[in-house]
């Protein structure tokens, strides 16, 4: 049982330093950035479509899907190097930028692997970086995980479901991207984080854009789901190679096993 | 801070009141302005971007049924019918960041044409030192009208003056200092060990709100109630009530059904799920 003194409060409740207007702002860091492998792209990048991936499900997806072009790689200068592979992997701290190879080479489709803690305070720099800034997207689709301790409703471990925001554009446009039958997030739930912060700049910018949050976090049933869910957006996806040797893999699918070991020490 | 106006909609610049949360105990502002959209029938008109506000996003909030519309950190209602504008504010503002947020609020305030600025918070209650319960619940007040912090007109409704509030003391100083450009005093804040109780009330969101909007010449007038965390649903109706009271509103002059306060759809699930009746 969590002590209730020190657990984290809901997040309805705040903490005296969240309501003081004297607490010193914190040091500031330089701006994140994008890198682009060789021969640089003409900029800014202007996909069709654009789908992130922050869930582990997704991730896990992303990462085994073939037929992938790695294009660039987004840097936050906060987030240490050390662990990481030359060749691109689950357990690598990067955001990586890949490309699809399509056979309408005007339909240019763009993935985004986010394997790296973006806190709240600089989603706002990634969000723009990813959208609004080096890559304008016609339609973005992110993929994220329902956060327990935001959702108001009950979320069993053992039911894979998933729910939808969108923008206005998104909601008023003639074509969809095969997302129609997922239900709307409740009201009275919030999102937050990355996630939101790229929901809100497509909103804020007038551009086409869903946000899909699954349930559970990780697993094989979670990971089929999305799966699923990302042939009906993009058909051409090879998706049949992810489900190989799920039931193999750890039940956090996606993950390292042994996350607590996941730091800097242990490289 | 960048307003943008929501596709399709117009800002009415005839709305010369703005009513906003001070982010505080309770979030009773926040629930206080979400009774006020609710009931007055208030339309979205915009959004606020403030690269100081921590990211969210929802479900719309109003319903009577949740039907997709997508909901931000900080957005603008207007009501016509009674020439106010909202503006709700769904998430923290980053640590540290405060004060860089109000000054960009009152910006925004005072480049919309705005006259009267309405903030909306509650109060630590243990940290009221005079309790006198044979009124009732009590809501104060701090205006900008009087130097030292008092209105006529918030004297006539009932509202009780914040006393706490010292237009000399060191952090009202400070306050006043940071957001007033042509400050000629350098003012240095107290060293964490220096603070003491009375420096509460300058420390909390309102405050610097009130600072940077009395600062830009905008009449200013913030409405506080004392609460504790818990169930806050009956604070956030004193301070919408006191608040209609203020601007010489009632409910029945709102838009709502029946002129009385409508409840928000998103309000059903505040307390999260009931509890899962089959251990019973």
């Amino acid at each position: 049982m969590e002590d209730v003194l020190t657990e984290n409060p809901p997040p309805s409740r705040f903490f005296q330093e969240d309501l003081n207007n004297f607490v010193q702002p914190p040091e500031s860091l330089p701006s994140p950035f994008i890198i682009f492998s060789n021969p640089k792209p003409e900029l800014p990048l202007r996909p069709s479509l654009l789908i992130i991936a922050i869930s582990s499900p997704s991730l896990y997806i992303f990462h085994s899907l073939p037929s992938k072009t790695l294009l660039g790689s987004l840097i936050m200068p906060e987030v240490p190097f050390s662990g990481n592979t030359m060749e691109p992997s689950l357990e690598d701290k990067s955001c990586n930028i890949y490309s699809l190879s399509s056979a309408d080479h005007k339909n240019l489709t763009l993935l985004v692997s986010v394997q790296l803690p973006v806190s709240p305070e600089r989603s706002n720099l990634v969000s723009r970086l990813l959208i609004a800034k080096d890559i304008i997207p016609e339609r973005v689709i992110i993929l994220d995980s329902i956060q327990s301790r935001n959702f108001r409703g009950r979320l069993s471990p053992d039911e894979t479901l998933a729910a939808k925001l969108e923008t206005s554009a998104e909601k008023k446009a003639t074509t969809h991207t095969g997302l129609v039958n997922l239900d709307y997030f409740p009201s009275g739930s919030v999102i937050d984080g990355l996630s939101a912060s790229l929901l809100s700049r497509c909103q804020l910018k007038n551009r086409r854009g869903t946000l899909v949050i699954s349930w559970p976090e990780f697993g094989p049933s979670v990971i089929r789901f999305v799966g699923a869910l990302l042939k009906k957006i993009v058909p051409s996806l090879d998706v049949a190679s992810v489900n190989k040797d799920l039931e193999k893999n750890s039940s956090r699918t996606g993950l390292k096993k042994d996350t607590w070991l996941d730091s800097d020490l242990y490289t | 801070m960048e307003f943008v106006v929501e596709e399709g909609k117009l800002v009415n610049e005839d709305c010369s009141t703005l009513v906003l949360p001070a982010l505080s105990i309770g979030n009773v502002g926040q629930l206080a302005v979400d009774l006020l959209v609710s009931s007055t029938g208030a339309e979205r008109v915009g959004y606020l971007d403030d690269p100081n506000l921590l990211p969210c996003v929802g479900n719309d909030a109003y319903g009577p049924l949740p039907c997709g519309e997508i909901a931000l950190p900080l957005e603008v209602y207007e009501s016509s019918s009674i020439a106010t504008t909202l503006a709700q504010q769904r998430s923290p503002v980053a640590k540290g960041m405060m004060i860089k947020f109000a000054e960009n609020i009152a910006n925004f305030a005072a480049s919309s044409g705005k006259k009267h600025i309405i903030v909306l918070s509650s109060l630590d209650f243990q940290r009221l030192h005079n309790l006198d319960m044979s009124r009732g619940p009590q809501v104060y007040y701090l205006s900008n009208a009087e130097s030292d912090g008092r209105d006529d007109h918030c004297e006539r409704l009932g509202f009780g003056r914040l006393h706490e509030y010292d237009s000399e003391g060191r952090c009202w100083k400070y306050l006043s200092s940071v957001f007033e450009k042509n400050s000629v005093e350098e003012l240095a804040l107290p060293s964490e060990d220096e603070l003491e109780d009375i420096d509460y009330y300058p420390s909390l969101p309102f405050a610097a709100l009130f600072s940077a909007f009395k600062a830009r010449g905008l009449k200013m007038t913030c409405l506080l109630c004392y609460c504790s965390e818990g169930d806050n649903i009956p604070e956030a109706f004193l301070l919408a009530e006191a608040s209609s009271k203020l601007m010489g509103l009632t409910p029945d002059k709102f838009h709502g059904e029946g002129g009385k306060w409508q409840i928000p759809y998103s309000w059903k699930s505040m307390y999260g799920a009931p509890p899962d009746m089959s251990m019973f």
